[in-house]
Formats: C-alpha cells, sequence, structure tokens
C-alpha cells in the first residue's frame, strides 16, 4: 500500500482500534467500572469517526463564518469552513456519553452497596447464596 | 493540519486507552481516562471542531472524571485478582472485536480520502448550512445555528437525555421520605474541615466567581464564538462541584439546594419545549422561531431565529448545570447529600 | 386554536413536555403524578388516532420541524405502518400506566414523581422513535428511551440492578452499532434524512460501506429487540424489573426495535437491497427459526412464571424477524400485524403478571396456586391472553400467525413453518400447565379448606385495564382482516 494510501485512511485506523479496545474491555472485563471505561472508551472512538468525517484539508477552518460589522458583504464559500454536521452529531453523542455514564456509575455503585463488590464473579456468586 | 502533531495526538489516545482499561488501580485508570479524554478535546481542535472540542473538555475531561473519581472512592478501589481467569468472556471479548474491526476495516476502503473537500458528506447538505446560517438566522457559529435552529429538535432531546440522567442517577441513588433532605445547614461552612487546605479554599474561592462569569459568557456568546448552553452550563455546575471539593458538599448544597436543583433541571427542558410550543401557539411549526418576531418588538423574523436561540441555550443550560450538580451530589454522598468528597 | 397539521408533532410533544410538568407537580404533591400522567398519555393517544385517521383517509403526512424542509431539517413522516404503530405504543403506554397504580405506591411510594416522570419521558422516546423520518433524530430518541428503561428497570433494587447494569452495556453497544452504521451511510452520501437516504443509497449498493452500515444498523436493532442470539440481557432485566415497569416494556420495547428494522430495511435501503443485494436472507430466517424454538424451550424449563414470559418474548421476536425476511407479501402483512397483537397479548399477559406479584408478593409458579377460585375475572381475561399466545381463534394470535404460516409456506421455509408450530404447541403446554396449578393446586394458606375460600379479586384499577385488554385481544382479532385492508396492506413495500 502506497505511503499515501496510509495517510488518507489512519483516522480510521485509529477510530476501528479504539472501538476494538472499548468493545473488548466491555466484554472481558469482570470489574464494572472497568466495563464502564470501556463503554466510554467505545463511545469516543465513534465520535473520532464522525469527526473525522466532517475534516476538511485544503485551507478549511473552524466553521463559524467570517463576517464584517454590517452582515457578510463578501461571498460565503462552503470549501472554506469545515463540516458543521458531524460537529453537532456528536455534541449529541457526547451528551449521551455522559449521561449514559452517570446512570451506569449510580447502578454500579448500588450494586456495590447491596452486593459488597465490583467484580462480576463475585456478585454472581453473592447472588446465588 | 499537521499530520506529525495528529500522528503523536492519536499515539497517545492508544496509549491512554490501553492504559486506563488495564491498570489496576481504578483511581490511576480513572485519570488516565481524564487524560485521554484531553488527548481527545486536542484532536478534536486540530481538525476544527471546536465546539466539540469545547464540551469535551467541559464534559470528558473535566466533570466525568469527577464523577468516576468520586464513585471510585466509594467502592472499591482496586480491582481484584480473579480466581477464574474469565477465559471465555475474554474470548468472546475479543472475537467479538477483531469481527467487528475487521468488518470495520474492510468498508472503510470505501471511504472517501480523509480531510477530502469533495467529499459525499462535505458537499451533500452541509453546504446549506454554511452558506445559509447568515442569511437564514444571522447566527456566525455554524454548529450553533445547525444545533438549535436547523437541528434544534435533536437538541431538545438530548436536552432530555440529560435530565433523564440525572432523574435516573436520583431515583436509583436518591434516598427519600427522610426529612433532613433538603436540610442543609444554612450557614457556610466557613471553617476548614480537618485535612484541607485553606490556601486550596481561599483559590477556589476567588476562582469560583470568574468560572462563572465566564460560564455566562459561554452562553451568551455562543451564537459567535465556540460554545453555548452545554460548555455554559458543564462551567457553571463545574464551578459548584469546585466548591463541594474544596469545601465539602454541605457548603454547596448550602448555596444550591437539590430541591431549587431539580426545579432549575426541570425549567431548562420546559423553556427549550415552551419556546417550541409558543411557536405552535402562533400558528408555526414547532421550533419555527421566526414566527416569534410577532411577539418580540422590533425584530425581523431572521433575527427571531437568533433570539430564539438564545432562549433555547438559555434552558439547556440550566438543565446542564443543574443536573451535572445533581449527578456529583448523588454519587459523591451515596444518595445522601450531606457528607462525601 | 392547533391546526390539525401540527397534531403529528403533538403526539411527541405533550408527554414530553407533560414528563417535566409532572415532575414539578411531584414535589407539590405526590399523588397527582399518577392523574398527570393518564391525562398526558391520553392525549397523545388522542393525537396518534386522529393522525391515524388523517392517514387512513389521505396518505403519507410530512411534519418538518422549525419549518426547516429535509434533508436540512428533521421531518417527520408518518405513513401507514407507523400511524399504525403509534396508536398501538400510545395505547399501551396509556393502559399499563392505568394499571400501575397500586404497583407504584406498594414498591416505591417516596420515588412516584420519579416513576411517572420517566414513565411518560420513556413513552416520549418510543413514540418519537416510531414517528420520525430522519436516522440520527432516531438515534437521540432511540438513547432517551434506552436510558429511562434502564433507570426504571434498575429502580427495582437488587438483582434488578444487576440486570440494568448488563442491559446499560449491552443497550449502549446496540445503540452505538445504529449510530456507526448511520456514521458510515453519512460518510457516503452526505444525507441524514431517510427518505434522501433511499434515493442516493443505490447508486452506492455495490460498496462495502454501505453493506457494513446496513449490517451495523441491523445489529443494533436486533440489540436492542433482543434477538437470538442477542437476547441475552432480556430475561433478568425484564424478571426483576418492577412490575409497573415490565408492564410497559415488556410489551413495547421489542415491538418498537422491530418497527424500527423494517423501517430502516425499506424506508432507507429499499427492499431490493435488503432481499437481493444483502446476503443474509437465509441466515435470518434460520436465526429466527432458533430464536422460536429456543425461546419456547427456554420457557418451558422456568420456574418462575414471570422469567417464563420474557423467554416467549424471546420466541415472539422470531417470529416478526422471521415473517419480514420471508420477503413475500404473506409473511411482511403477518410480521406488522404481529407487532401489534403481540404487544397486546404481551400486555395482556404482563398485566395478569402485575396482579399476581401485587396481589401474592411474588412471580414463581407456585404464586398462582388457587388462583382460579381467588380470582376469577382475573384468571379469565388471562386466559383469553393466553389462547392468544397459543394462537386459538378467534383470538388476535391466532391471525398474524395464520398470515406468518401462508407467508412461510409461499416462501418454501418450511423450517420457519416448522418452529411456528413446534411453539404453540410448546405455548399450549405451557399455559396448560399454569391454568393446572392455577386450577387444581390449592393455595398453601388455605390448604384443608378445600372450596371455602373467598373471592379476592384484584383491585380495579388493574382488573379493568387486564379485561378491557381481554376483550381488546378479541376484537382485534374479528377485525383483523380490516387492520390489514385498512393499514397493512399499504405499509408492505411495493415489487415484492
Amino acid at each position: 500500500m502506497a505511503m499515501a494510501e496510509i495517510f488518507a485512511k489512519y483516522n480510521y485506523w485509529i477510530y476501528i482500534t479504539l472501538m476494538m479496545i472499548g468493545l473488548y474491555a466491555m466484554i472481558a472485563k469482570g470489574n464494572l467500572a472497568k466495563k464502564i471505561i470501556g463503554m466510554s472508551i467505545f463511545q469516543t472512538a465513534i465520535i473520532v469517526f464522525y469527526v473525522s468525517i466532517g475534516a476538511k484539508k485544503g485551507g478549511a477552518t473552524i466553521p463559524i463564518i467570517a463576517h464584517g460589522h454590517e452582515g457578510a458583504e463578501h461571498v460565503v464559500r462552503a470549501i472554506d469552513y469545515v463540516n458543521p454536521l458531524p460537529h453537532v452529531l456528536m455534541l449529541t453523542a457526547i451528551v449521551v456519553g455522559v449521561a449514559t455514564l452517570g446512570v451506569a456509575l449510580a447502578i454500579a455503585m448500588s450494586i456495590y452497596e447491596r452486593y459488597g463488590s465490583m467484580e462480576e464473579e463475585e456478585i454472581l456468586e453473592r447472588i446465588r447464596e | 493540519m499537521i499530520w506529525q502533531f495528529d500522528f503523536i495526538i492519536l499515539a497517545l489516545a492508544l496509549i491512554c486507552a490501553v492504559a486506563s482499561i488495564s491498570l489496576k488501580d481504578l483511581l490511576s485508570a480513572a485519570i488516565v481516562f481524564g487524560a485521554y479524554s484531553f488527548v481527545m478535546c486536542l484532536l478534536w481542535t486540530e481538525m476544527g471542531a471546536v465546539d466539540v472540542a469545547f464540551t469535551e473538555a467541559a464534559v470528558g475531561a473535566g466533570v466525568s472524571t469527577v464523577f468516576f473519581l468520586a464513585a471510585v472512592l466509594h467502592t472499591s478501589r482496586q480491582v481484584k485478582p480473579r480466581r477464574h481467569g474469565r477465559f471465555f468472556y475474554k474470548f468472546i471479548g475479543a472475537a467479538a472485536a477483531l469481527a467487528i474491526g475487521g468488518v470495520l476495516l474492510a468498508a472503510s476502503a470505501d471511504f472517501p480520502t480523509w480531510g477530502d473537500p469533495a467529499s459525499p458528506a462535505s458537499i451533500h447538505v452541509s453546504p446549506h448550512y454554511i452558506i445559509n446560517t447568515i442569511p437564514d438566522t444571522a447566527v456566525p457559529n455554524v454548529v450553533t445555528s445547525v444545533l438549535a435552529d436547523y437541528r434544534g429538535f435533536d437538541t431538545m432531546f438530548e436536552t432530555s437525555v440529560i435530565f433523564v440522567a440525572g432523574l435516573a442517577v436520583l431515583a436509583i441513588l436518591g434516598r427519600f421520605g427522610r426529612r433532613t433532605r433538603d436540610e442543609a445547614p444554612a450557614e457556610f461552612a466557613a471553617v476548614p474541615v480537618a485535612g484541607q487546605s485553606p490556601i486550596i479554599q481561599a483559590a477556589c474561592r476567588i476562582m469560583v466567581p470568574f468560572m462563572q462569569l465566564f460560564a455566562l459568557y459561554v452562553l451568551a456568546h455562543g451564537h459567535h464564538s465556540p460554545g453555548g448552553g452545554f460548555q455554559g452550563g458543564v462551567i457553571l455546575a463545574a464551578s459548584f462541584i469546585l466548591i463541594a471539593i474544596s469545601y465539602d458538599l454541605r457548603a454547596m448544597i448550602g448555596r444550591l439546594r437539590e430541591r431549587w436543583n431539580m426545579v432549575f433541571a426541570s425549567l431548562g427542558v420546559m423553556i427549550y419545549a415552551g419556546t417550541g410550543a409558543l411557536c405552535l401557539l402562533l400558528g408555526a411549526n414547532f421550533l419555527d422561531y421566526s414566527v416569534l418576531h410577532r411577539i418580540l418588538p422590533a425584530t425581523s423574523p431572521i433575527m427571531a431565529r437568533s433570539h430564539g436561540m438564545l432562549a433555547v441555550e438559555v434552558g439547556v443550560c440550566f438543565t446542564v448545570m443543574a443536573v451535572m450538580v445533581l449527578i456529583y451530589v448523588n454519587i459523591a454522598s451515596h444518595g445522601k447529600s450531606d457528607k462525601g468528597l | 386554536m392547533i391546526a390539525p397539521e401540527q397534531y403529528p408533532v403533538l403526539i411527541v410533544t405533550v408527554p414530553l413536555l407533560s414528563a417535566f410538568l409532572i415532575n414539578l407537580i411531584g414535589m407539590v404533591d405526590k399523588r397527582l403524578c399518577y392523574p398527570a400522567s393518564l391525562l398526558a398519555l391520553g392525549a397523545s393517544l388522542a393525537a396518534a388516532l386522529a393522525v391515524a385517521a388523517r392517514v387512513a383517509a389521505t396518505g403519507t403526512i410530512h411534519y418538518h420541524v422549525g419549518n426547516w424542509p429535509p434533508p436540512f431539517g428533521i421531518e417527520y413522516v408518518i405513513d401507514h405502518l407507523n400511524a399504525l404503530v403509534l396508536v398501538v405504543v400510545a395505547g399501551v403506554a396509556l393502559v399499563a400506566a392505568i394499571a400501575s397504580k397500586r404497583s407504584v405506591e406498594q414498591d416505591f411510594p417516596d420515588k412516584r414523581a420519579q416513576f411517572y416522570t420517566l414513565f411518560v419521558l420513556l413513552t416520549t422516546g418510543l413514540l418519537g422513535m416510531t414517528i420520525t423520518g430522519d436516522a440520527f433524530n432516531l438515534y437521540v430518541l432511540m438513547e432517551i428511551s434506552a436510558l429511562t428503561n434502564y433507570s426504571l428497570i434498575a429502580m427495582g433494587g437488587n438483582r434488578a440492578l444487576v440486570g440494568g447494569f448488563n442491559y446499560i452495556i449491552i443497550g449502549t453497544i446496540g445503540a452505538c452499532f445504529y449510530l456507526l452504521g448511520v456514521g458510515h451511510l453519512y460518510i457516503m452520501t452526505g444525507s441524514l434524512n431517510m427518505a434522501d437516504l433511499l434515493q442516493l443509497l443505490p447508486a452506492l449498493f455495490h460498496t462495502k460501506a454501505v453493506l457494513v452500515g446496513a449490517i451495523l444498523m441491523l445489529l443494533g436493532a436486533w440489540i436492542k429487540m433482543a434477538f437470538f442470539p442477542l437476547h441475552g440481557w432480556l430475561p433478568n432485566a425484564y424478571t426483576y424489573a418492577p412490575s409497573a415497569t415490565s408492564t410497559l416494556v415488556a410489551p413495547l420495547m421489542t415491538k418498537v426495535s422491530v418497527y424500527i428494522m423494517i423501517r430502516v430495511l425499506f424506508s432507507v435501503f429499499g427492499a431490493y437491497y435488503v432481499f437481493t443485494v444483502l446476503p443474509v436472507k437465509g441466515l435470518v430466517v434460520w436465526l429466527a427459526v432458533a430464536a422460536i424454538v429456543g425461546g419456547s424451550i427456554f420457557a418451558l424449563a422456568q420456574q418462575d412464571f414471570k422469567r417464563m414470559l420474557t423467554y416467549l418474548i424471546v420466541a415472539e421476536v422470531g417470529y416478526m424477524v422471521g415473517g419480514v425476511w420471508l420477503a413475500n407479501q404473506w409473511g411482511i402483512t403477518g410480521a406488522i400485524l404481529h407487532i401489534v397483537n403481540d404487544a397486546v397479548m404481551t400486555l395482556c399477559l404482563f398485566l395478569f403478571c402485575g396482579i399476581v406479584v401485587h396481589k401474592t408478593r411474588g412471580h414463581r409458579l407456585e404464586n398462582l396456586r388457587g388462583l382460579f377460585r381467588r380470582m376469577p375475572v382475573t384468571m379469565a381475561a388471562f386466559a383469553v391472553g393466553a389462547l392468544s399466545m397459543i394462537g386459538v381463534p378467534p383470538t388476535a394470535g391466532f391471525f398474524s400467525k395464520w398470515y406468518l404460516i401462508l407467508g412461510g409456506i409461499d416462501a418454501h421455509q418450511w423450517g420457519f413453518v416448522a418452529a411456528l408450530l413446534f411453539s404453540s404447541l410448546v405455548n399450549a403446554v405451557l399455559f396448560f400447565r399454569v391454568f393446572e396449578i392455577a386450577y387444581f393446586e390449592p393455595a398453601e394458606e388455605v390448604h384443608g379448606h378445600g372450596a371455602a375460600v373467598a373471592i379476592d379479586e384484584a383491585p380495579l384499577s388493574m382488573l379493568l385495564p387486564l379485561v378491557a385488554v381481554a376483550i381488546g385481544l378479541i376484537v382485534l382479532g374479528l377485525y383483523s382482516t380490516s387492520l390489514v385492508s385498512t393499514f397493512i396492506q399499504y405499509a408492505v413495500p411495493a415489487g415484492i
């Protein structure tokens, strides 16, 4: 594979790697807190993916329209600004992420209070007793 | 975009991700995870997603880490070594991760080159927002205009998600039916609690007003610069959380009572949905702010959209602030809302 | 006042706004939360009925939120398929809310405000998922219904916490897969609007990225609906959930997810892509067979009545997914009709289960002993639900199963037909075992007193909804042909 191709896609590879790390942690780890960390990594991986979609090479700047004092006198060209839509979508995803994190932590703490452990095996053992 | 810089950031992100899931000490894992969020925030700034970066800095690297730390301090700090190796789950986890990774890698071969200005995502819907945001809404920050207007309906539900999280944490952790719940001590805990440094307390006390001022600026200036209701709300919440950390929880609850917190949380989303419903009552579609020019003095339909967005951003700010504090209070005190971090 | 053109948005926004009000009202007086929720859900149902009537009369309705035309703004699209599903969701939620009064008072008297706020928000989420024509908006609503669902389940405490935690992990994977699938479509097309995607995608049908996007979205929906073998989270989460929660989520969550699957398949990718290009047709039908057979066998093995019902849900999901992938008129008609029927049947069974829990403080099979004498009306209503699950005419369950079997024969999917018949047989065995326990085995505390058991019926707030739903099952059965001719025949994609 040509060097150019590698540099053209590495963002996507990193997101895939992060996603695999997160997914593995969610399933393989027995500690509830670790599962939650895995879940957050999994969610941020998707954010990396979306934000990468929005990037534009070739001099595009942040999506805030440069304008004079009396409104826009100059022509606004889409090519000068990065794509704002994925940013909006990912603001939602970040917010959903923290919301899920809060609920998951609350449930994990209640589990700890009830069963005295954060380890999945120990919790299941105590349920069986 | 500088690819060398990009490379370093992405490598750091991977290192932090691996470290945070493999560290045995959960407190360290939580802090490394905070670092991971911060690295992400750099990455997004670098890709031009300033609003996302701002939110990630406030939410991911900020309050999420604090929530995590508070939760870890209330449960066990160490991951226990296991008697049975969880080989089955490790196998399933590795298999699922490899399968998904392989499938996604195959799909990425078809993706347009990263950063290609002629990719479908860059030429189909998004140019409309960039070109029309000033004529349609007079808001130069395209992220704000898409967030609060073009796709404002999503954001209303997103704010509701936040509200749900707060309510859920309260419903799961909260202890009800005790009269003491809202009777936080009225006097501000001026006497330093043992073990807490007066230097930190004094420093925090000085910082808090500036943080709150900055939060209001971020909220109000979201039309023209990165920021808006979410970021402003989180920073406001952070200022209260800072009081709770540097003094104690009671000191904070003395300033922001739980009951009021819940009222703020509901009120915020109601401002949002209520603005939408107001448009409905004025005969337009839900969330069509342009109709508000009929009741706002001296505004054109275009400026009415801008003002409508400000109204909903204020609503978002209320809810986010209240819910973040609410989640923190309940996690830090294990639902008792008294002592704790 | 508000013009009829605005009704579509009212279906979702009325319960949304009410939910926040209910939370505030609860601070003043907890007792007001219950009537306020009924009012909100009732208004939503009224709007849904009005919209459904308009769809039946004039066809598909489009509503542009914020008056932005698609694909730039978010669009609501109500066609014959989701008009029907909206009425079902709003109706089932209202009945579940009515019946929840006693259970909520018993289980969490101090958390009534929180419970009803979350309850109404969960319904809002499901309605919003059903009505939207925007792929990303669907994700946001999916998260609302998921988060409310996790917390409503976890409010049960103890084992419900563990079930709820697993559900969060798995549910987040599901939602993220869906979001990632949407991302794949977005990177290839630049659009998020379903109708727009349907126009843009055919040019890209040969790409792997679209294929992976389709698979990810399907996986997301399958995880959410607990389709075999991704069903592991469901039995624990639903069994230990508080009765008031499971009465709402058991009938609706899986059914709305099936609807999402149908919507994504036919309104984003189109029938041609799904049945001709996507190489999973045979596999899915066999997975459905496995779901039906596996769900039925596991149900047979349970000693716990509520847990048995949760495995039946897994089997029923197999019916609907399998029906869709039969890829013919009969199969898809059967699957859509079964969304309606199964929602009502499951509601009936879980309402009964709620009564059992309320009266006997347990949901094991032995809790049912002697119930025929103690609660004859309740048991009669339950019997209707059970017969419908088995598929005895003229109850509703028979008709959807009939369409599904016709579809299976037409598609020469004999395994699927055999699985349907097997599942009916197992359901018959299961429910007659339940009847036997409830009729012949005397309750322990009255052992020795013989027939001298006082009638001790369920409270009216629980009994009336159950009886109404049982009658509804028969009415649905009698009118199923007109349901098909008014709504469902237009919902089946053309050209199959």
